[in-house]
């Protein structure tokens, strides 16, 4: 027994934990395994590449260059404050663009500010996050305060909708966007017909929509992720449920229509965090260069590298290798460039101006229709 | 139609559909339960894999073979997930619980879990942990009557779900190895003693199992149009509810069984919660192993000292 | 290297110098490295530990395969949560409570579970399991839902109160340990632990000498939960937020994996299951894909040549193994 426990504390001890002088590591925490890996490699690319871009421009500060380091949380919010007392273990590590999904964020929130070490979330659009107190967090998206109603705004004014039934997946993103849906649909007098959730990884939801049929909405909003979008567009089409179907930036993936069917798929709106990067012009390079080296770009690609950059750019305005240095320029960081337009953050972490675009699926790709910027009353 | 009475049908058939997919699945683990009394963890395993297979086989056809009338695909797809899953499940035997026949059941039962980890995370790997999908292989027909929709993939599989079990039972009643199958289940040594060889007839019993589970996997497949390595675990705990409800180690009950609970569950989510669903299921599963595991067609079967 | 022997040797020691003797060193650990990250792994090995050998009890101890042991975890993880978010209980109050709360639960489910024969037991813990954490994500309003619950305290010892530093968490965790493993060894040396020991080897014929097999049985099952409700506590202030997708059937798997690895029915064995199923993922990050592939190997290996685990005696290699290993008196 002995025997075992020795091996094991011995690699521990050669495990290498040298601080490097001339090395500042940017952490990168996102879904690298399991049922979401694929959106996160997306999001590890895009921050891995505004890696590689600033160090082609040269050290940091002085002699140090940045380096990666990407860790998977596997969807899993324990497995996320695990990985965040990884990095804040490390002393090289000034700061993490991470999480990915809204209840890592916030699982791993606590860690990080306990660590005094800047959190970058690229996509968590929850707004519970930024509310906890935490002057350590930051995300460069818009939050589902913004979203939510946005899609609730343009099912009832643009679309017409009066009566609507609502789904979500039961997650910290799906349940706060449906909920968010829900307000803002009943304060523009709407009707919400009924509010059913779901569970992630489950196939068959025809008894649901057998109900929902039964209430004849004419929209159903769904908050939720695209593998159970996909699978209730088919299940409703084949009972002959004959509502619009809208959903929020879980469900923006290029998968959908595959998995749905391309004629299937047609017609369903979705909200996305900002515009198509093939739009955005200051983003074209950054889109041909990805598309060039990984593939396909994922949807959250851009704000993975908009994430890191804003990073980058507060542990180069700092100097010196000191968490609560970059902190500091993180919280007076002003009109940061970022290749998906001006950066800012309000004193609670959140960005500014970060509008929402409205799509539609025309042809098997979203098609943008229409921006819907933050109101700066919330 | 009156819209309840349309709500109605149109559950009983959503329960209907999925009870079919379960009984296919259920008919596994009873048969290897009759035998060996072991309950096969991975059998929930080996269903998805059939899935996956008929997805492989799905995306082969349509692109090599473009053009084809749907029956041929389908039968294609049928054929390859059965050779492939009546391999595995061979190899399962072979590999995982022949070594460890005559160990008390414990050890047998952990190697099972052991085994669908193994086969989930395999799968995982070589497919990828992405949701897939799988290709249109059949016409977009639907049936109205009366507003409730039937469609073509649920007819399928009613008729595929229905003729393998009338084989089934013709096979265990007619052949000389279903014969085999049902005296080995009742007694091994006995039927060892009487000229049958026990580990044929076991070997016989997972591939039989495994090929019912691998059409019930295709036919998932076509049903949702996309595959999750996790489908196996949920779809596998589900059929054993069901074989047990219908009476561990009766093939006649697990047919009922499959088809019971998957209306129960339909219904249970159509009219009750659908969030709730799997605790249906989980608890129906108690409730039987406690005040009735003999199931509806089992027999009580007491412990001889 | 005869680990068999060996351990025979070993437990022939009296158990307060075992105790010293095993978890001495892990006490030392933080004065030789200072790592966060090293000594944040090792408290939740800890935990892991104490889990294990909670399941030691119930699997180890007395034959019975508990699916749902994640359960436990979770309800003594939510009860501490919810006892210091509403009505403000220190950890210290928090600490017993959950493990009681857990215990009430074991005695719950136990007693139903109990009756039924042994592969049945297995399914309906595994039932009783996974409609816990359904139970968890659904009941939005107790447990909050999906997201969980954060915010929990961490422990205060006088005037020192716990933060991210895992190090008093790692002292708390291996007090605990040794008081467990203080607490087993006494246990398996009494009469109970006789009897749980009688019930594994036969329990028909246990029961016909008299020992009354259902009351010993729920006694196993409301120990281990105990044990599982205080490390869900400690796990809770630790991580000060826990979701119902922690306490899943994938948990519950990988500590049944602990404790066959380790040998079943071997306190230590546990324990040093917990640590090689512990640290070996991370140690293995890069291979972090085939983590479930290598833990499934791991259960089908063990089980086919050594199902007694690494420190398993050889009494439970006999009870375990395959006829041929028995001798003479197997049968077919």
């Amino acid at each position: 027994m002995h025997f075992f426990l020795s091996l094991i504390l011995v690699s521990f001890f050669i495990s290498p934990v040298f601080a490097k002088d001339d090395e500042v590591v940017i952490g990168l925490a996102a879904p690298l395994t399991g049922d979401q890996a694929y959106t996160g490699f997306g999001v590890m690319q895009g921050a891995k590449m505004a890696v590689e871009d600033a160090n082609i421009r040269g050290p940091v500060f002085g002699q140090t260059k940045l380096r990666f380091e990407a860790l998977d949380d596997q969807h899993n919010p324990t497995q996320a404050v695990l990985v965040a007392n990884k990095f804040i273990a490390n002393p090289d590590v000034l700061g993490v663009v991470g999480h990915f999904n809204s209840s890592c964020s916030k699982a791993a929130s606590a860690i990080y500010h306990e660590g005094r070490m800047v959190q970058v979330s690229p996509a968590s659009t929850n707004p519970e996050i930024s509310r906890q107190g935490f002057d350590t967090f930051f995300r460069v998206c818009a939050t589902d305060e913004v979203q939510a109603p946005a899609a609730a705004t343009f099912a009832r004014v643009d679309l017409g909708a009066t009566r609507v039934a609502i789904l979500d997946d039961q997650t910290t993103y799906g349940r706060g966007l449906a909920d968010e849906f829900r307000k803002r649909f009943e304060k523009l007098g709407g009707q919400v017909l009924r509010h059913d959730g779901i569970t992630q990884g489950e196939k068959d939801f025809m008894p649901l929509l057998t109900k929902i049929k039964s209430v004849d909405p004419e929209l159903v909003f769904f908050g939720g992720i695209y593998p159970e979008m996909a699978l209730l567009l088919k299940q409703a089409q084949k009972i002959g449920l004959k509502a619009k179907w809208m959903g929020g930036d879980g469900i923006f993936d290029v998968s959908l229509a595959q998995l749905a069917g391309q004629d299937i798929a047609e017609g369903a709106y979705a909200t996305m965090l900002g515009v198509d990067p093939h739009e955005v012009p200051g983003a074209q390079d950054f889109v041909t260069r990805y598309e060039a080296r990984y593939g396909e770009i994922g949807s959250f690609s851009a704000y993975g590298y908009d994430a890191a950059s804003v990073l980058i750019e507060a542990v180069r305005r700092a100097g010196k290798k000191d968490r609560e240095a970059v902190l500091a320029q993180m919280r007076v960081l002003k009109d940061f460039p970022g290749i998906l337009g001006p950066v800012n953050f309000d004193e609670r972490g959140d960005a500014i101006g970060k509008s929402v675009g409205i799509f539609k699926m025309e042809n098997g790709k979203f098609k943008f229709i229409k921006e819907v910027k933050p109101q700066t009353s919330s | 139609m009156n819209p309840e009475l349309q709500l109605f049908l149109q559950q009983l058939l959503n329960g209907l559909t999925i009870g079919m997919v379960y009984a296919l699945i259920a008919l596994g683990y009873t048969m290897v339960y009759g035998v060996l009394q072991l309950i096969n963890f991975a059998h929930g395993e080996v269903f998805m894999v059939g899935g996956y297979l008929a997805l492989t086989a799905a995306g082969l056809a349509t692109s090599l073979w473009a053009g084809l009338p749907f029956w041929v695909i389908l039968l294609f797809l049928f054929l390859f997930s059965i050779l492939g899953c009546s391999l595995l499940g061979a190899v399962i035997e072979r590999t995982a619980y022949r070594p460890l026949r005559g160990s008390p059941k414990l050890t047998a039962l952990i190697s099972s879990i052991g085994m669908s980890f193994v086969l989930q995370n395999a799968v995982m790997l070589i497919y990828g942990s992405k949701e897939q999908s799988m290709p249109d292989v059949l016409p977009r027909w639907q049936l109205d009557l009366g507003g409730v929709t039937v469609s073509l993939i649920q007819l399928i599989i009613f008729a595929t779900a229905l003729s393998l079990m009338a084989l089934l039972t013709l096979f265990v009643k007619r052949t000389r190895m279903g014969k085999a199958m049902r005296a080995a289940s009742e007694n091994p040594e006995a039927a060892s003693l009487m000229g049958i060889s026990v580990n044929g007839v076991i070997r016989t019993t997972f591939v039989l199992g495994s090929a019912l589970a691998a059409v019930g996997g295709s036919l998932f497949a076509m049903n949702y149009g996309s595959l999750n390595f996790h489908d196996g675990y949920l779809a596998g705990i589900k059929a054993f509810t069901a074989a047990v409800f219908g009476g561990i180690g009766s093939i006649p009950g697990a047919m009922i069984g499959g088809v019971l609970l998957g209306v129960f569950e339909g219904f249970g989510a159509g009219y009750i919660s659908s969030e709730w669903k799997d605790v249906f299921a989980f608890g129906l599963l108690i409730i039987l192993l406690l005040f009735r595991p003999s199931g509806i067609l089992g027999e009580n079967v007491p412990e001889k000292v | 290297m005869n680990l068999g022997k060996a351990s025979e040797k070993i437990k022939n020691l009296p158990y307060p110098l075992q105790i010293v003797l095993f978890l001495g060193p892990f006490f030392l650990f933080p004065l030789f490295d200072k790592n966060t990250y090293h000594l944040d792994l090792l408290t939740g090995v800890g935990i892991f530990a104490l889990l294990a050998m909670g399941l030691n009890v119930v699997v180890g101890l007395t034959g019975l395969l508990n699916l749902g042991y994640a359960a436990f975890f979770g309800i003594g993880a939510y009860t501490y949560a919810l006892l210091n978010l509403h009505w403000h209980w220190s950890f210290w109050c928090g600490l017993p409570a959950a493990g009681l709360v857990s215990m009430l639960f074991g005695f719950l489910i136990g007693m139903p579970s109990i009756r039924v024969r042994g592969d049945y037991l297995a399914i309906t813990t595994l039932g009783f399991g996974e409609i816990t954490r359904i139970a968890f994500n659904n009941l939005d309003q107790w447990t909050g839902g999906p997201n969980g619950l954060l915010g929990i305290a961490r422990p205060r010892f006088f005037n020192y109160s716990f933060s991210v530093n895992p190090t008093p968490y790692l002292y708390l965790v291996l007090v605990m340990i040794a008081l467990t493993a203080f607490f087993l060894f006494r246990m398996s040396r009494s009469k109970i632990g006789r009897a749980l020991v009688a019930i594994r080897e036969d329990e028909l014929a246990a029961s016909c000498m008299g020992v009354p097999a259902l009351h010993v049985k729920l006694v196993a099952f409301g120990v281990s939960a105990f044990i599982a409700g205080l490390a869900g506590a400690v796990f809770a202030a630790k991580q000060t937020i826990i979701t119902p997708d922690s306490f899943d059937f994938v948990l519950s798997v990988l500590l049944l994996a602990m404790v066959v690895l380790g040998g079943m029915g071997n306190i230590w064995g546990a324990v040093l299951g917990a640590l090689v199923l512990g640290v070996l993922p991370e140690l293995l990050r890069g291979f972090a894909v085939y983590r479930m592939l290598i833990f499934g190997l791991v259960m089908i290996l063990m089980m086919i040549f050594r199902p007694q685990g690494i420190l398993g005696s050889q009494i439970i290699r006999r009870e375990l193994g395959s006829p041929k290993e028995k001798g003479s008196d197997g049968t077919s």
